[in-house]
């Protein structure tokens, strides 16, 4: 078949209109790193949704709002985010492939392919951060979390991801990723994030695993063993070795279930560890 | 020395950074035709049928190879010099296929797209046969013969799937092991690796005005390419032209003829231009690896830390079809056990075996890189067991100059070799300088942590060769013109290596003028002498050699005419600056005047020089490698601190080049230690043929390196040179795997060092 037509949408209504006329056969294409390693032979139309309007990164109370075809690199960058817990999820792009792919690849792009092994939507899952789509008919929001629980990708033949929204949160965030080489998809991945009551103990927690090598997913059973206690380097130990009976790992190509099992464990405690001194300002 | 020693600009450094067409691909001949070839999709099976009616009823289609319309003479896709040691065991096309990725068939057609559209519209019927993934299951009993035809020749024992055989023995090496007081054991394994140069495979053939068939082709061996061509097609050599443009980067899979057969029988069928590249895909399953290996050594020594005794039993991998199979295999010991020779009981042996996956060839390092990996690991048990610092041991066994080893004899290039006296060795200064700049002496044996991570240090030894002893030759020409300025012809293939560069600053070196008075042109079968091509280290100091004798000889007549001018005698006279010079008077005259005098003036000629240089014997390099490196033990990742190399490649003609042969290597040589590696389903298919799956280093993956040449002087190079292009890719997986020893107490036999098989060794040992 083959490309027969490429378009800029020049809004999101344009976008969504020539979506819908393509009846299944059009695709969305924003920094098109990915759309480029493979096209469905259906697709007769590309539409270019960089073009609308939508890249754009904006402080939101403590909280942090981006456009969806804003680049990698550009978040990385920003003020903005690095404003927002402490440069948190600016450090996560430094860790996603590298500099030529992350000015092209956008965070729209990276929330709808969702790739197991990316680091990314592990980092959007731990942060609860809640994404925001319209198709034809209406405009509709939930967090990545939930949207990845629902058919996203049927979703996402009919609507465009507008907007991705971060939360406020009163507490700090680390990530961690274990690959082979500078630049390489994660063997495992992992962001975990702490915030303190008045008397030092842990008001929540939020753990979130990927590259399992299934898609991100928390673990709340290892939030709640956390939540309430003490912060302490014993404390990490007991996540991770909770961590290890809870998370559900596999074997492929680049790792074994049971290097993952491990690798887990001490990227959890580490993550919790580098969380827990950006709490006390330890770091 | 005015030009060598100096690091003078690449010669063709503009012309690459500014990106002009000097390329294969960068120019195509009007009229192109896209050539594509059709790959078996089973690891080993009979093509009971093929129908390409369909294919050539396609709009666009002009033709269609495959068993059943070319000739079908045996030969080897092996680039190397005459004799040919590698089996004839290749046919252009098969009625058998023995790998996945094999060839099935070729089509030209008028465009990329009508062509792969014409591949999936041949139909082919496969009888599929056992296939034998394994080496050591491949000459076993009952294994499938993967070389069941009649007409192959040179293979050792093709019913037991042995493509070649080695058995060397020196003294008595049961007694070696009786006498020695300490003996260690130990078998490391080295996977499929490729090379991965940034230009795949490609060429383009066309017919010339005279109807010669021209090859254009990004090769290291275009004499060969010449030679095999002829063979597989049945034309005849004169009306073969072989043209090298820039290569991009080679590494030894560009010493393989894998596409100008296929694009030349194409070119002649169709009678149009046929362009051919390999996509990435392709360059992994279907250009060559280096030969995966497991290598069982053995070493004995005396209390003292003599080495007494050395074993060394290689199985070694060549997949499909034996191209190097046994020349590689050869080099496992010869490049090796020379370095420790002060043992007098040696044996090594070996096979080379068929399996049904894909074809290993040349890579860097070429057989020592495997056999350094083993060797160096043992050495350091060894030392271990002897309670002694494995760089004392080191210092105690390495040869040095004046000495010789039995093996140089013993073992050459697919036959036996020459007895040679190491002339030049600066090793012991490599160790102590190399040994300084990591701390060796604060950190070996004291493992420190940071955290989580553990750090050690380990180091490794190398010797390579400089050409092949009696069979590279390289012929170079000198062209003087009129204006006092020089073309350079050489049939020697740059490879990326800057080997024209130092061809050049040898020339100019030679004939008293600057680099800039030299033009370089390499290598083109019509218009270059014959050359072995770039392999086997061989360049700086083979076609260095030939170079320097031809510049002798221009100089000579140079210095006839310029004697004549200037009314003085020829040996009273030195050619520097541009200048013919009287040692005596002072008297001198322009280079342009003597060029201009000779061709237009009086007593006409052309100042032209051709000479030959064989490479009378391969002085090694050598090296000193140690890596500094920090284990995180909890995730069993490994990180490369430091790496330093102390090589001696005798005199350096430009240290700048060397240094980077030097780097380039040591980062190809992480790369293979910690994360490089073909997969292969059970079925033989290889599961990561890209760059997203099988990772390469990167710039951002490159350690803090440091390296240092110290130099010696080798009688027989050209201006002292030896060679330095493989050398270094020997160190990084012996020196890693020593320095996690130190750090982790756990030593590790199978590359790559992954974080998943650090991880388990050390569990396996907090366990044990
Ligand atoms: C070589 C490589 C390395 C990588 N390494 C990493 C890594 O280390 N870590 C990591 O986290 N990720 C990694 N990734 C994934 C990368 O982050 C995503 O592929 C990238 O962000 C996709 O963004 P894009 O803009 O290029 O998407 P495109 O390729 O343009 O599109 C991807 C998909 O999303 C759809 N799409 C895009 N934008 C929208 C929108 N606004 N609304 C609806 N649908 C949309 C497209 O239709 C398509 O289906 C890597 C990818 C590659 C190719």
């Amino acid at each position: 078949m083959g490309i027969k037509r490429f378009h800029y949408a020049r809004d999101v209504e344009e976008a969504l209109s020539l979506l819908a006329a393509y009846e299944g056969r059009g695709a969305l294409l924003a920094g098109g790193v990915d759309l480029a390693r493979g096209l469905a032979p259906e697709v007769e139309g590309l539409i270019d949704v960089t073009t609308a309007g939508l890249a754009g990164i904006s402080a939101d109370g403590g909280g942090l709002r981006v456009g969806a075809t804003t680049t990698l690199e550009a978040i990385r960058r920003s003020q903005e985010a690095q404003g927002y817990l402490g440069g948190f999820l600016a450090k996560v792009m430094g860790h996603v492939a590298t500099l030529p792919l992350r000015n092209m690849a956008t965070l729209g792009g990276a929330v709808v392919s969702a790739h197991p092994w990316a680091d990314i939507p592990t980092a959007l899952v731990a942060l609860g951060a809640e994404a925001v789509w319209q198709n034809e008919e209406l405009t509709e929001k939930a967090s990545v979390e939930e949207l990845y629980r629902r058919p996203f990708r049927a979703i996402f033949r009919r609507a465009l991801l507008t907007e991705v929204r971060f939360p406020a949160w009163d507490g700090a965030f680390a990530f961690e990723k274990v690959a082979r080489n500078a630049g390489d998809i994660a063997l495992i991945n992992c962001a975990c994030g702490l915030g303190l009551d008045g008397e030092g103990k842990i008001a929540w927690a939020r753990v979130a695993i990927g590259a399992t090598p299934h898609r991100a997913k928390r673990l709340t059973a290892v939030e709640d063993f956390l939540t309430d206690e003490a912060p302490s380097e014993e404390l990490w130990a007991e996540a991770a070795h909770k961590m290890k009976t809870e998370v559900e790992v596999g074997d492929d190509m680049r790792a074994s279930a049971e290097w993952r099992r491990s690798a887990a464990a001490a990227i959890v405690r580490r993550a919790l560890d580098r969380a827990a001194k950006g709490v006390t300002g330890d770091a | 020395m005015k030009v060598v020693g100096k690091n003078v600009r690449k010669v063709d450094g503009i012309a690459l950074v500014t990106g002009q067409p000097v390329f294969t691909l960068d120019v195509t001949p009007p009229g192109a035709v896209v050539g594509k070839i059709l790959r078996s999709p089973h690891a080993h099976a009979e093509i009971v049928r093929i129908d390409t009616s369909k294919a050539e009823e396609l709009p666009g289609v002009l033709c269609i190879l495959h068993h059943g319309n070319v000739p079908r003479t045996p030969y080897t896709t092996a680039g190397q010099g005459w004799p040919e040691p590698s089996p004839y065991d290749s046919f252009l096309f098969d009625r058998k296929v023995r790998f996945v990725g094999d060839r099935v068939a070729a089509v030209a057609a008028t465009s990329e797209e009508i062509a792969d559209e014409a591949l999936r519209l041949i139909e082919v019927e496969y009888r599929q046969l056992p296939a034998v993934l394994v080496p050591e299951e491949a000459i076993g009993p009952g294994a499938p013969v993967i070389h069941d035809e009649e007409e192959s020749r040179g293979i050792h024992d093709p019913q037991h799937n042995v493509a070649a055989a080695i058995d060397i023995r020196v003294g008595d090496i049961e007694r070696g092991f009786t006498e020695s007081d300490v003996v260690v054991e130990t078998t490391c394994e080295f996977p499929y690796v490729q090379h991965v140069p940034l230009e795949s495979h490609c060429v383009v053939a066309y017919l010339d005005e005279e109807d010669r068939l021209v090859i254009r082709s990004a090769t290291q061996v275009p004499f060969h390419v010449r030679r095999i061509v002829a063979r597989a097609l049945g034309v005849p050599l004169s009306r073969i032209r072989v043209i090298k443009p820039r290569i991009g980067g080679g590494f030894g899979t560009k010493q393989e003829i894998i596409l100008e057969d296929v694009a030349a029988a194409l070119a002649l069928r169709t009678r149009r231009p046929v362009v051919m590249k390999y996509s990435r895909a392709e360059e992994f399953v279907a250009a060559r690896t280096r030969h995966p290996m497991k290598i069982r050594i053995k070493l004995g020594a005396k209390r003292d830390g003599t080495i007494h005794a050395i074993e060394m039993d290689v199985l070694s991998n060549t997949g499909a079809y034996g191209t190097h199979s046994l020349t590689v295999l050869s080099n496992v010991g010869s490049k090796t056990l020379p370095l420790y020779n002060k043992a007098p009981h040696l044996w090594f042996h070996g096979k080379a075996v068929y399996t049904n996956l894909p074809v290993a060839g040349a890579y860097r390092g070429y057989g020592a890189t495997q056999g350094y990996f083993a060797l160096e690991v043992a050495v350091d048990e060894l030392a271990e067991k002897l309670g002694m610092d494995p760089l004392k041991l080191r210092l105690a066994n390495h040869i040095r100059a004046g000495e010789t080893s039995p093996i140089f004899e013993k073992i050459g290039e697919g036959r036996a070799g020459k007895a040679q006296v190491v002339k030049s060795c600066a090793l012991e200064e490599c160790i102590r300088e190399g040994a300084k700049r990591i701390g060796w002496k604060e950190k070996h044996g004291k493992k420190t942590s940071e955290g989580r991570w553990v750090h050690g240090v380990g180091m490794a030894l190398s010797m390579q060769g400089s050409g092949i002893t009696d069979i590279d030759m390289a012929a170079a020409t000198i062209v003087m013109n009129e204006d006092g300025s020089f073309r350079l012809l050489v049939g020697a293939t740059d490879l990326g290596t800057g080997s024209d560069t130092i061809l050049a600053q040898i020339a100019a070196e030679t004939l008293g003028v600057a680099v800039e008075a030299i033009s370089v042109y390499s290598s083109d079968t019509d218009f270059t002498p014959f050359d072995t091509g770039a392999y086997a280290s061989s360049t700086t100091y083979v076609s260095g050699g030939a170079v320097l004798r031809a510049a002798q000889e221009a100089r000579r007549r140079i210095l006839e005419v310029a004697a004549a001018i200037l009314g003085e005698p020829p040996e009273s006279l030195d050619l520097e600056e541009g200048h013919a010079v009287s040692r005596g008077t002072g008297k001198k005259v322009p280079l342009s005047e003597v060029g201009h005098r000779a061709m237009y003036v009086t007593d006409q000629r052309h100042i032209i020089a051709t000479a030959s240089f064989v490479a009378p014997e391969s002085p090694p390099p050598f090296a000193a490698f140690f890596a500094e490196v920090a284990v995180d033990v909890e995730t069993g990742v490994v990180r490369v601190v430091k790496f330093v190399a102390a090589a001696d490649c005798g005199m350096p003609i430009n240290p700048a080049l060397a240094e980077g042969q030097l780097e380039g290597a040591i980062v190809q040589g992480i790369g293979h230690t910690l994360y490089e590696e073909l997969l292969f389903s059970p079925r033989g298919r290889v599961r990561n043929p890209n760059l997203f799956d099988y990772r390469i280093p990167t710039a951002a993956d490159v350690p803090d390196i440091e390296v240092v040449l110290i130099p010696s002087d080798e009688p027989t190079g050209p201006y002292g040179a030896k060679s330095i292009g493989e050398i270094g890719i020997n160190g990084p997986a012996p020196a890693i795997a020593n320095a996690i020893y130190d750090a982790i107490g756990v030593r590790l036999y199978r590359i790559p060092f992954t974080p998943e098989r650090v991880l388990k060794a050390l569990h396996g040992k907090s366990m044990g």
